[in-house]
């Protein structure tokens, strides 16, 4: 049903499958707001690919509006909507340009002037009071999401999505939490949404989409959004909109709103069919990454089509690729490549997507050792182009460490990826030999990707400890890393009953997990599994049964028994050989992330048949 | 002030004075190119009488990029951008160095996407990636790295060059590795050749032969890494002293820029002078000038620490990020607005990927912006409206601004002030320990606005002053407990603590729902004063906000010497009388009664906004009655004030 047509409004999109607004740092760094040739091949791929809706990276609505960077623009974006219109209308799909306002949620770095929001209520993350918008500033907002709607559909934009989901003054605007106002936008609380749809409606006629993003739950049930509030804004707009994709979260928990791997797909799924309003093409959003599950939801009719952004940046191809009966590749749910609402601008990858082509076609043969992710993508993409290859792997499975890590909480979607890899070498016709130590032979086209090894220290590698466990009794993990192992380390000890500490020298435990949104809920669970967070700390000392560890800062000892203590640093590279026609990637290079192993597989087969 | 004006040979060039503005990230780069604001910035400097401008540094490897803004010296396309910044410090008759650099292990793959090259594979503290070690055909390649960029710069008409090998940089790392081996157990390792030293003269030989025998060229070197086992004076000495025949000075450093930043950027509080011992001992054991740095503020401090002996050349960065003027002020009089050590629109903006500015001066960072809406009003071509009667309410950092901006405009001011004093909050947060330098702020522009006539009159009221032709409101914002705190005469504000009203003792507790130092200041004071006192936050972090302005290291070793307690992920539901709080726990649901003698609260304030009644004349507000925020949104807004009444 994925790749069935859907009616919206007066226009017909070629599937129903949507690819949903979101930061990307594609831009031109000299026209920092407009839309750039990237953002166009970005949106093109997934239309090529099949995508029966595509929305822009939200643009501002107004000019006091710049929450990030490289935010785009509304006025600076009407030539970028236009090259992606014609990228995306050969394929058929649905171009919405997305508009919104940060509110409150904004930033005031770049404007350097204030935020603007319905109260003076701070916002969690940035701690910024705003400005009040006037009666006369509303106006101001109501104007200008008309006339940037106008914009994008004179660009040729088929329609629009407005924002109020997250990140959104809309939103803001309809929620207890952040509208305390006393006038009519207070005492009706969806006056201005009413007000800036009927106003986009006017602006772009009956023939253009018209979209809603609409927060349904700010899972703030004292003052929140709640879905049966959200149910009746919903029917007082439905005459205005054609598509509505209800999200979750508020500005107290933006990491609900597109969560990691710790929460189920498809999450929203009974709120969706809870507030669905006749005659709005309804969307589900939230984690949705699975082609089977994708196509029960829109076959049970909970909703009429669905939202699969990740699964859609890992596999550009994915409706192709279901009409044509061929697996996807799958997303990992780990947003650590593709969650780029950050201040430092990384453009948007994606963990599990290498972000060059395949290579073209050869005969060569190739020897890869090591079948982690970074063998096993050299040897798919080797052997897309045709060469002969043979994978030897020193374990009795595939994975690396991949395997390992697909045990721990919220990471099982690994075991997804490994078995992609499974199918697609098996199709392929690679030999893979498991039990087999590679030796480098002397000549021949090599990729070595052995992995990293232990580094020596004073516990328990955390590497080991992942995959056979620990000793007995209290358990210490030092975490000088930070990026979310030893996080799901003491987790799933203290799920089996352990009494678990985990030192960090920083001034959060797992802090690059605030890359993939799980920060606040990974101490949360910490905290109720009843994991000791010592931070700001490094141990210094482990003997007799009695860790001790010292505060980075003020130099403050404390100590307390414990059994085991578990090294969560940093592994390192093997010493490897080197000559012509041998490429090295992935850990054995450098340990790092599973996105670099993916990425140096890919490029070390180009490199290989160079 | 002479000996700060005396001229100094550098090779073959002369520096005017010894006034120097030291590299510093400014994040004014775009597409990793310098840009036309570089020029302006270090163009204004250079019109503000400094003797040498050495820039930011530019990178020698296309993929070192540990900052997205980090400027990219192997591209040709740089030229224009140093032609640009060569011309606007010539024009003023200042030197201008490019600094070279290379982060080493330093770095981020987040836009290189490929391995952090390294000295070895130890991660760096902050990045936390695994490098992988140069070899020595990688440390060749980056001799011809610093080469080509500084033939770039020869190119562009820079006068020479700095090679950075002290707060973030591979040779730094190398200078360190070679002394672990030096200092090693195994003789194995003691026998390792050392690899700094050669590789160091490497670059200068081919930085040398690309800039010609008439280039200036110098080095920075690391002398106190602020750790144990790290780099001290010695090791400074001992490389200035091997390097000494190729350098025409020598710059100093101390810390290291991803493990000890606030050594190198030290926040408020901090004594001039601080990193004297590096230059002192490098001085010593030298003949070629070297530049000292510090922390100078003021002339005097500059002075002092080149008439001490300590350094031939002083530098002076955020002294003149905030007046860019303190060097002519150094040598012929007057008085400087003084950096206060706020850090928070320097190094909390740079450090968050933002261009760099400034709370006390709201011009830099957007010196080259055409219509930057903060332009000193005196730059001006033309007044935007004619001489009126300006009417400033309020006497805290937005209406003295405001009232400086408009008087320099022309017009005639009157400031009311409703306290017997001047300052607003900045005033009442001096107060509390280690918050003090708050107040030069307020000192500096009460001196600017009385030495360009501005009428203030303290003890005055909104209502009491009619005849303005136009108004700025600045009337700031007041303090607002929370409503659980329920009228408990317990329950106060910060304010209440910092101007007397209250003098809380016992058990007390900070509730922190605020920004910034509030909370924490508070509790230092309460707790210097005896009380028992504990810090609670719904935060994640206990005294985040100091962290992005290097402030929190020294509150935390303040705080342990003082014995506060800190709490964190904790929301304060209600308070019951006897003084018991319900506290919740909000990782964990887990509600706790929390009983104290006092409850001080730092939170937003709320917005005061007189009623002006039917006041026909133009009014704007600025700073904290628009929306509470911080002295950089007073200063910006009260100094753009006359160029938003002028549109109205």
């Amino acid at each position: 049903m994925l790749g069935e047509e859907i009616v919206l409004g007066r226009r017909t999109a070629p599937s129903r499958v949507l690819f949903g607004p979101h930061v990307t740092h594609l831009a031109d760094p000299h026209r920092p707001r407009a839309l750039s040739g990237d953002h166009v091949a970005h949106y093109r791929a997934r239309a090529v690919g099949g995508s029966g809706v595509v929305v822009t990276e939200v643009a501002s609505v107004l000019a006091a509006d710049h929450p990030y960077e490289d935010a785009p623009l509304a006025s600076s974006c009407p030539p970028g909507w236009r090259a992606v219109a014609d990228a995306c209308r050969p394929s058929g799909t649905v171009v919405l340009a997305g508009l919104g306002h940060a509110g409150g949620q904004g930033s005031s770095a770049y404007t350097r002037g204030p935020l603007w929001a319905p109260s003076a209520v701070p916002d969690p993350a940035s701690g910024e009071v705003p400005a009040v918008l006037s009666v006369a500033g509303i106006a101001d907002v109501v104007a200008g999401f008309a006339s940037a709607a106008a914009a994008a559909v004179a660009a040729g934009c088929d329609g629009v999505e407005i924002q109020a989901g997250q990140h959104a003054l809309l939103r803001q605007f309809l929620s207890g939490l952040t509208n305390h106002r006393d006038d009519a936008y207070g005492t009706d609380r969806a006056l201005l949404l009413v007000e800036v749809l009927t106003a986009v409606r006017d602006a772009v006629g009956d023939d253009a989409v018209v979209g809603l993003r609409l927060t349904v739950d700010e899972l703030a049930p004292w003052a929140g959004i709640t879905p049966v509030l959200a149910s009746s804004v919903l029917e007082r707009v439905a005459g205005l909109v054609d598509l509505v994709v209800p999200v979750r979260g508020s500005a107290l928990t933006v990491g609900a709103t597109r969560p990691d791997g710790h929460t189920e797909p498809g999450f929203l799924r009974s709120t969706c069919r809870a507030v669905r309003a006749d005659g709005v093409a309804t969307v589900l959003a939230g984690s949705v990454v699975d082609v089977a599950m994708a196509s029960e939801v829109l076959a049970s009719g909970d909703a009429d089509l669905v939202e699969m952004t990740r699964a859609q940046l890992a596999d550009p191809e994915l409706v192709a690729r279901v009409r044509a009966g061929r697996r996807v590749r799958p997303c990992v749910l780990t947003n650590q490549q593709c969650r780029v609402r950050d201040v430092r601008n990384p453009r948007i990858g994606c963990t599990v997507a290498p972000p060059f082509p395949a290579v073209p076609p050869t005969d060569a043969s190739v020897l890869v050792i090591g079948a982690g992710p970074a063998g096993l993508e050299a040897a798919r993409t080797l052997a897309l182009g045709g060469a002969a290859v043979r994978v030897v792997e020193r374990a009795d499975a595939l994975g690396g460490l991949l395997r390992d890590v697909s045990g721990l909480p919220g990471r099982g979607r690994f075991a997804d990826l490994v078995a992609w890899y499974r199918a697609e070498l098996w199709a392929l016709g690679v030999a893979v030999e498991l039990g087999v130590v590679g030796e480098v032979p002397s000549d021949g086209l090599v990729v070595l990707a052995t992995g990293g090894v232990d580094r020596p220290g004073r516990g328990v590698p955390i590497a080991t400890a992942v995959r056979d466990g620990v000793a007995p009794g209290a358990v210490v993990i030092e975490d000088p890393v930070g990026d979310g192992a030893a996080v799901a380390l003491a987790e799933r000890l203290a799920g089996e009953g352990r009494e678990v500490a985990v030192v960090a020298p920083g001034l959060l435990v797992g802090p690059g997990l605030a890359r993939t949104g799980d920060l606040v809920d990974a101490q949360a669970r910490l905290a109720r599994a009843g994991v000791r967070r010592v931070r700001e700390s490094s141990v210094v000392g482990f003997a007799d049964g009695v860790v001790t560890v010292a505060d980075v800062v003020t130099g403050a000892v404390s100590s307390w028994p414990a059994a085991v203590l578990v090294d969560a640093g940093p592994r390192r590279a093997p010493a490897v050989p080197s000559r012509v026609g041998l490429v090295v990637v992935g850990d054995a290079v450098a340990p790092r992330t599973v996105a670099e192993a993916v990425r140096e597989g890919r490029a070390a087969a180009r490199e290989l048949l160079a | 002030m002479s000996v700060l004006g005396e001229p100094l040979r550098l090779g073959s060039r002369v520096v005017r004075n010894r006034i120097v503005f030291p590299a510093h990230l400014t994040d004014a780069a775009v597409a990793r190119r310098p840009t036309a604001q570089h020029a302006a910035y270090y163009g204004a400097r250079a019109a503000g009488g400094v003797g040498m401008v050495i820039t930011e540094e530019q990178s020698v490897d296309p993929a070192d990029r540990p900052y997205e803004k980090l400027v990219d010296g192997t591209d040709p396309a740089v030229v224009p951008g140093y032609r640009a910044i060569a011309d606007a410090v010539h024009a003023h008759g200042a030197l201008v160095l490019a600094q070279l650099g290379h982060n080493g292990g330093q770095s981020s793959s987040l836009y290189s996407r490929a391995p952090v090259d390294g000295a070895d594979d130890e991660p760096d503290p902050m990045f936390g990636e695994v490098p992988r070690p140069l070899s020595d055909a990688g440390l060749a390649r980056l001799v011809d790295g610093f080469g080509l960029v500084a033939a770039h710069v020869r190119a562009g008409g820079l006068d020479g060059v700095e090679i950075q090998c002290s707060q973030a940089s591979l040779i730094r790392q190398l200078v360190s590795a070679d002394a672990r081996l030096r200092r090693g157990s195994s003789a194995a390792l003691r026998a390792a050749s050392p690899r700094a030293l050669p590789f160091l003269v490497a670059i200068l030989e081919s930085v040398r032969a690309a800039l010609g025998p008439d280039g200036v060229l110098g080095v920075r070197l690391q002398g106190d890494e602020g750790f144990a086992g790290g780099l001290g004076t010695e090791d400074a000495v001992r490389v200035a002293v091997a390097v000494e025949p190729l350098v025409d000075y020598v710059n100093t450093a101390v810390g290291v820029a991803t493990r000890t930043l606030p050594l190198i950027e030290p926040p408020m509080g901090v004594p001039a002078g601080y990193a004297a011992h590096v230059p002192t001992a490098v001085r010593a054991a030298v003949s070629v000038p070297v530049l000292g740095v510090g922390r100078f503020t003021t002339p005097e401090q500059a002075r002092e620490a080149v008439a001490s002996g300590s350094c031939d050349l002083v530098g002076v960065v955020r002294g003149q990020i905030a007046d860019p003027a303190f060097a002519a002020k150094a040598l012929r009089g007057g008085r400087v607005r003084r950096c206060i050590g706020c850090n928070q629109e320097c190094i909390a903006r740079v450090g968050l990927n933002q261009r760099l500015g400034c709370a006390v001066n709201p011009v830099a960072g957007r010196e080259s912006f055409a219509t930057n809406g903060y332009l000193a009003a005196s730059t001006r071509a033309n007044s935007p409206f004619a001489r009126v009667l300006v009417l400033v309410v309020g006497g805290g950092p937005a209406g003295l601004a405001a009232a400086v901006a408009a008087a320099r405009d022309g017009h005639a001011v009157t400031l009311a002030e409703r306290s017997d004093v001047l300052g607003g909050q900045l005033a009442i947060a001096s107060r509390a320990p280690e918050r003090r330098e708050l107040a030069h702020l307020v000192a500096d522009l009460a001196h600017e606005a009385r030495d360009l006539g501005v009428v203030v009159r303290l003890r005055t009221p909104v209502e009491d002053v009619q005849g303005a032709d136009a108004v700025v409101l600045a009337t700031g914002a007041r303090p607002a407990l929370p409503a659980w705190a329920g009228g408990h005469p317990r329950v106060v504000d910060v304010t209440d603590v910092l101007t007397g009203r209250v003098a809380p003792s016992g058990r007390v507790l900070v509730v922190d729902d605020g920004r910034g130092h509030a909370a924490t200041s508070t509790a230092e004071l309460l707790a210097r004063r005896g009380a028992s006192v504990a810090t609670l936050t719904p935060a994640l972090v206990a005294a985040g906000d100091l962290a992005p302005t290097l402030d929190r290291e020294r509150w935390r070793r303040r705080a342990a010497e003082v014995g506060i307690a800190e709490y964190t992920d904790r929301v304060v539901l209600a308070c019951r009388d006897g003084l018991v709080l319900d506290v919740l726990h909000h990782l964990t649901g887990e509600v706790t009664a929390w009983p104290a003698d006092w409850v001080v609260h730092a939170g937003p304030p709320t917005p005061v906004v007189p009623d002006l009644g039917t006041l026909d004349v133009p009014v704007v507000r600025v700073g904290d009655c628009l929306a509470p925020r911080g002295i950089d949104a007073a200063v910006r807004e009260g100094t753009a004030a006359c160029e938003q009444l002028a549109r109205l």
